[in-house]
């Protein structure tokens, strides 16, 4: 530890502090551009210029490491004249055209100038122009006039992502912010460089001459779009959502966004939004619908009882919101009948849930099925965060394609399509056969042995399970799909000494958050309620921010279930697919709109607060089991509101015991008839969640992903084309595109492509490829 | 007077850049007995010995700056600098022109000593025909196995590579060459770390001046005593200086270090053209204050041009005579920085624009007196508050030309035109 004095105040910080940071710490204002701590030091605006005994010149904060015994003045008639000076050069070239800019009121160039700056200009020669509103992709603009070259935006790219997309383009006075090649960035975490940007030089479209900040309102909320929740500030101007930032937490996150969630927070404006209640195909009053829907509910639990009632939730509410459901069915309705929908058949134990820290200290991060840069991509920055501090960090990805990317280069075992969890449980056995939880494991295994995409010597098998066993800081990501991953990662964690943590990369997004509030998530609850109505038990559902058609891994079962129950109900932000299957349609609010607790995938509640009233006549599903309590004459008295915080454990929902390890079955490997393909489902958060209009550009046009080889067989050049499929549930048609990471005989897609339902044809269904002719007539 | 001759001494042998010449005036003797007579941490103690200082400008000792490298088992790199870009500074020029098998000698015995295995030739982007040479010289050093594995069976290896920049003077600063060299933007890194412990691809590098290497051949043939015999105790040695400007013999004259700056001027260089007398110097390329007529006398080494106000730097010597204008000076080599400044910070950048501008407008009559408070307000905002030495390298002329001939401004800007008559190429920029 290093002891200095900044003003005359003392601190203690670690070795390699930059003064910068220190002073920070004890709350004194130090002005940055170019640094940032993600980043490190630049020293290239020279705006942070403090005076340091015993130097003969003012250095940089931002780039001077303490030294025992420093002292430094951040104040002072040399270091206020250093830092005017270095506004008056940044201004002299910028256009000074405040009164336009979105930046304008939100601006470190203003605010600073404000500060230290010189109150009159001298400059009188002419400005040098540069290029203005220039998009440099869907969302973002660039002002090269306004900016001050920090270079966080290019070092950010280059740097931190590892995506150069950005870079310095001429010399001197005439440099510039570029794209590379002038082309658009076309990274999933461009927006941030808008977050990063100081000055008016990098602006969002969708937010441009939206508002004044003066006119705003904003809220701190989390990201409702994945598993991650990364936290954001909302920014509302007159009952709308105009914009969304990442909200950095000091010491725990930087508050990266991916453009998914920075950019996709209009679902609650776009077209096909429900701003009224839909009964039988017509739209109807609120009150008539309330007055229909109670009726229903009245004469249902008369002639059948509680039971035949049943529950649908998906993965949009609050914790709250589950709450009340919950206990809505519990005491108003009496039925045990609460499912939440699901797309995935993996539950994983509160007790293996590791938290994003796991990440910061990880020596060995596996990811199980899915590619964590299309599921949960921030959790991709993590690791690449990770990787820059630690370039020693293994990466493996064990899945049906190459699952690692360049950004984080790492070792891919390339399998059949759902076969990761008996591959692990043989390859533990490989290293550790005599362990009785070893033995467990593969007790039904039998003769299993792995066929790999792409050559993998036994030897390297070994490795892979040593490293499983010894690796220091294990994080597993994993997808949720074989339920028997389950019982491997019990087995890994009772094995290992160190610690394993595994974070689940599949949603609903507030699936554990539903845990908690008392929901049972668990598959073959979903399972057995759809195997129950299908049976004509079930007489009128709730769908209550579920969609069974689009969620559930089998469609045609989806829909018998639902065309058998007599009365449904959807509750939601939009209609669900198949709209006839409902019997009413209600519009109800959804994040932004209501307060709430979200769970992530750590397992961590986060609060989000509304900013706005749901449009039209939307209402929080509390309002909607409020009145239908009424119609049955029953009181539902939600006051006190439930804390869904656990005082004892933090933020973080308190672990449970550990199940026992089952065994992993053999696989199956279906009979594959030559030119077929294995279907293989991926997340990907860019498709199947809510829509959004300025997403739009980015919505990926080829979906579906091939092998070059199965791709020139099958007559799909560049950039991709359509191909019909055909499976034993029926055909879809999907638009297709090579990925060299796909190996021969599979094709990825992502889950929910609207036009391409993966759940059509299932999860690893064998398909072959027919005429898109023979699609279109089916 | 007597010109003594060690780096350019065979400059006027026809034929010197091709081996066989080379080797028939002594050439690739050194290295034989560098190789033979010498363990590499000999040769370090020897240059240590020597004084020899680098002649790239700063001046920095040479043997310190090698004995700087980490001893950790890392591959070590040697950079030469041949980015020679500094405004009247010419003599890496002439030696890799000229006479490249000295350099590629020198380099031998520098990265034996220093215990490279790889070494780099920075070439500046400008030097088409030296970078040919280069490449040609060092093909010829391989065929005759001064280069490649196992260097005249002594069991040392080499590899030279001829890297040409893309013209950038600031790819001249040592950190921003190996940004270049590694195939980035050429703008300076942080220091710490030096690149003696993090340079190229961040192993442990040397970086030094093609002149200095081209020390290494003598140094080994006459030994650090020799090297002794010339200069002064703090700076030994030859230096070539490139004199340019108004003398009658503009050219590259290699000096015994503390020879008077008017020896060089009358007698090396033949005087001032035209009989007019000297009004100022620039003694040490564009980057230093100028010298006035009366400071004539100063001998040519760093500690009293030091002294004199001014430095020794490159050894690029600009002789300006009695009917030139200091404003017009002052905007041109301003002008020069100006385009130069890679854009990194803020005060290089904007700075050397502005005060361009403010020159320019000056020397076209059009200044006001309000302009030369600014000039020295700007001089002192960007003054030690750069990144890198190019913001106040670009400061050296005008900050020293308004100190020494402060009528000079004043009456542009209280005239309203040049007193001496010059005209600017273009006066303002846009």
């Amino acid at each position: 530890m290093i002891r200095l004095t900044i003003d005359d105040r003392e601190i203690t910080v670690p070795e390699g502090t930059m003064v910068v940071d220190a002073a920070q710490e004890l709350g004194i204002d130090v002005p940055i551009y170019c640094y940032h701590q993600a980043l490190g030091p630049l020293g290239a605006c020279r705006i942070c210029l403090v005076q340091v005994e015993k130097m003969p010149k003012l250095v940089t904060a931002c780039t001077t490491a303490v030294q025992e015994g420093m002292v430094v003045h951040t104040r002072g008639s040399a270091v206020d004249k250093g830092r005017q000076g270095v506004l008056e050069f940044l201004l002299i070239n910028h256009p000074l055209d405040c009164p336009v800019c979105d930046k304008g009121g939100e601006c470190f160039l203003q605010d600073y100038t404000f500060q230290y700056g010189s109150a009159a200009g001298r400059y009188d020669e002419p400005k040098i122009h540069k290029l203005k509103d220039a998009a440099i992709n869907e969302f973002i603009i660039i002002d090269q006039e306004r900016c001050v070259l920090c270079q966080r935006c290019v070092r950010f790219m280059g740097e931190y992502v590892g995506e150069e997309q950005l870079l310095l383009e001429g010399r001197g006075v005439e440099t510039v912010v570029s794209t590379v090649s002038h082309q658009p960035m076309d990274s999933q975490f461009s927006g941030n460089v808008i977050d990063l940007c100081p000055v008016g030089a990098l602006l969002s479209i969708p937010y441009r001459y939206k508002a004044r900040p003066w006119n705003l309102e904003r809220a701190e909320s989390v990201c409702p779009h994945c598993p991650v929740a990364c936290t954001t500030s909302v920014t509302s101007r007159e009952g709308h959502v105009i914009r969304v930032e990442g909200r950095p937490i000091p010491g725990h996150d930087w508050g990266w966004l991916c453009d998914r969630g920075r950019f996709g927070y209009d679902f609650g404006y776009v077209e096909d939004r429900l701003l009224n209640a839909w009964l039988d195909g017509e739209i109807t009053s609120a009150a008539e619908s309330t007055r229909t829907i109670g009726s229903w509910l009245n004469d249902t639990l008369e002639q059948h009882g509680g039971d035949s009632v049943a529950f649908l939730v998906g993965g949009q509410q609050t914790m709250e919101e589950a709450y009340q459901i919950r206990r809505f069915a519990d005491e108003v309705v009496g039925t045990s009948k609460v499912a939440v929908s699901r797309s995935v058949k993996g539950y994983l134990p509160l007790g293996l849930n590791g938290t994003f820290e796991d990440l910061d200290r990880a020596d060995t991060i596996v990811y199980l099925g899915q590619d964590p840069y299309d599921a949960v991509p921030v959790v991709h920055l993590k690791v690449r965060d990770r990787y820059r501090d630690n370039p020693g960090l293994k990466v493996i990805g064990i899945g049906a394609y190459d699952l690692t990317r360049s950004t984080v280069p790492g070792d891919a075992f390339v399998l059949e399509p759902g076969e990761e969890a008996a591959f692990l449980a043989y390859t533990l056995a490989k290293v550790a056969a005599s362990n009785p939880i070893i033995a467990r494991l593969g007790e039904e295994l039998g003769d299993f042995s792995p066929t790999f995409k792409g050559a993998k010597s036994e030897q390297e098998v070994e490795t892979l399970g040593r490293q499983l066993l010894e690796s220091e800081h294990l994080v597993l990501l994993w997808d949720g799909k074989d339920p028997h991953m389950e019982s491997v990662l019990l087995a890994l964690r009772g094995l290992r000494e160190d610690v394993t943590a595994v974070l689940p990369t599949f949603g609903p997004a507030n699936w554990r958050g539903f845990e908690r509030a008392g929901i049972a998530v668990d598959y073959d609850r979903l399972e057995a309620f759809v195997e129950e109505a299908i049976q004509g038990k079930i007489h009128l559902l709730f769908s209550i921010g579920a969609d069974l058609l689009r969620d559930y891994p089998d469609r045609e079962r989806a829909k018998a279930a639902l065309a058998a129950i007599d009365r449904v109900v959807s509750v939601g932000l939009f209609f669900p697919e198949q709209r006839e299957l409902y019997h009413a349609v209600i519009p109800g609010a959804g994040w932004s709109e209501v307060d709430g607790t979200y769970t992530n995938m750590e397992g961590r509640m986060q609060v989000a607060k509304a900013t706005v009233q749901p449009p039209g006549q939307s209402r929080p599903v509390r309002t909607y089991l409020g009145s239908w309590a009424h119609a049955l004459k029953k009181s539902f008295v939600l006051e006190p509101e439930w804390d869904p915080f656990d005082h004892n454990a933090g933020d973080l929902i308190a672990k449970d015991a550990l199940p026992e390890v089952q065994s992993v079955p053999k696989p199956a490997r279906p009979a594959m008839k030559d030119g077929a393909l294995r279907l293989v489902g991926t997340a990907l958060v860019m498709e199947g969640g809510m829509p959004s209009e300025i997403l739009q550009p980015r919505i990926p046009k080829y979906p579906g992903r091939i092998s070059l080889a199965d791709a020139s067989r099958l007559g799909i050049g560049e950039p991709g084309g359509e191909l019909g499929l055909r499976g034993q549930q029926g055909m879809i048609s999907v638009m297709v595109a090579v990925d060299e990471r796909i190996p021969q005989g599979v094709l990825v897609l992502p889950y929910g492509v609207v036009g391409s339902p993966l759940n059509q044809l299932g999860d690893g269904a064998v398909v072959e490829a027919v005429s898109l002719e023979e699609v279109s007539l089916r | 007077m007597t010109q003594t001759f060690y780096l350019l001494r065979n400059q006027a042998v026809p034929d010197i850049d091709r081996i066989e010449v080379y080797e028939a005036n002594q050439g690739y003797q050194a290295l034989r007995k560098a190789l033979k007579e010498y363990e590499p941490k000999a040769l370090v103690e020897m240059v240590k010995a020597s004084g020899l200082r680098g002649r790239g400008g700063a001046g920095f000792p040479t043997g310190m700056k090698w004995s700087f490298l980490p001893d950790d088992g890392r591959p070590r790199y040697l950079v030469v600098n041949s980015d020679e870009a500094e405004p009247g500074t010419f003599k890496d020029r002439e030696l890799i022109e000229k006479n490249p098998h000295l350099l590629i000698e020198g380099m031998i015995i520098s990265s034996y000593a220093t215990g490279a295995r790889e070494a780099y030739i920075y070439c500046r982007g400008e030097f088409l025909f030296g970078s040919e040479q280069l490449k040609r010289a060092v093909a010829e050093a391989y065929q005759r196995g001064y280069l490649g594995e196992n260097i005249l069976d002594s069991g040392f290896s080499l590899d030279i590579k001829v890297y040409r920049g893309a013209g950038a003077y600031i790819c001249g600063e040592e950190s921003a060459l190996l940004e270049s060299l590694e195939g980035k933007r050429g703008n300076p890194r942080l220091k710490p770390p030096f690149p003696a412990v993090a340079g190229l691809y961040g192993m442990p590098t040397v970086v030094n001046n093609v002149e200095t290497i081209c020390n290494l051949p003598p140094l080994v043939e006459n030994g650090p005593e020799w090297y002794r015999s010339m200069g002064t105790e703090k700076s030994p040695g030859l230096k070539i200086m490139s004199v340019s400007g108004h003398v009658n013999r503009p050219g590259n004259y290699e000096i015994p270090l503390a020879t008077p700056l008017r020896a060089l001027i009358e007698e090396y260089a033949g005087g001032v053209k035209g009989g007019r007398q000297v009004k100022a110097v620039i003694p040490g390329g564009s980057s230093v204050p100028v010298m006035t007529k009366d400071q004539l006398d100063t001998p040519l080494d760093y500690e009293s041009i030091l002294a004199a106000g001014s430095m020794l730097g490159s050894g690029g010597c600009i002789v300006i005579d009695d009917q030139t204008c200091m404003v017009a000076v002052s905007a041109r080599l301003l002008k020069f920085y100006r385009e130069e400044s890679c854009g990194k910070c803020t005060p290089c950048r904007e700075g050397t624009f502005w005060m361009t501008d403010v020159l320019e407008r000056m020397e076209a009559g059009e200044g006001t007196p309000h302009d030369l408070d600014l000039i020295r307000d700007m001089a002192d905002n960007i003054a030690g508050k750069c990144f890198c030495p190019l913001g106040d390298a670009a400061l050296g002329v005008v900050v020293s030309a308004m100190k020494y001939f402060p009528d000079e401004f004043e009456a542009h800007v209280t005239e309203h035109t040049c007193p001496m008559g010059a005209r600017l190429y273009d006066t303002v920029n846009h």
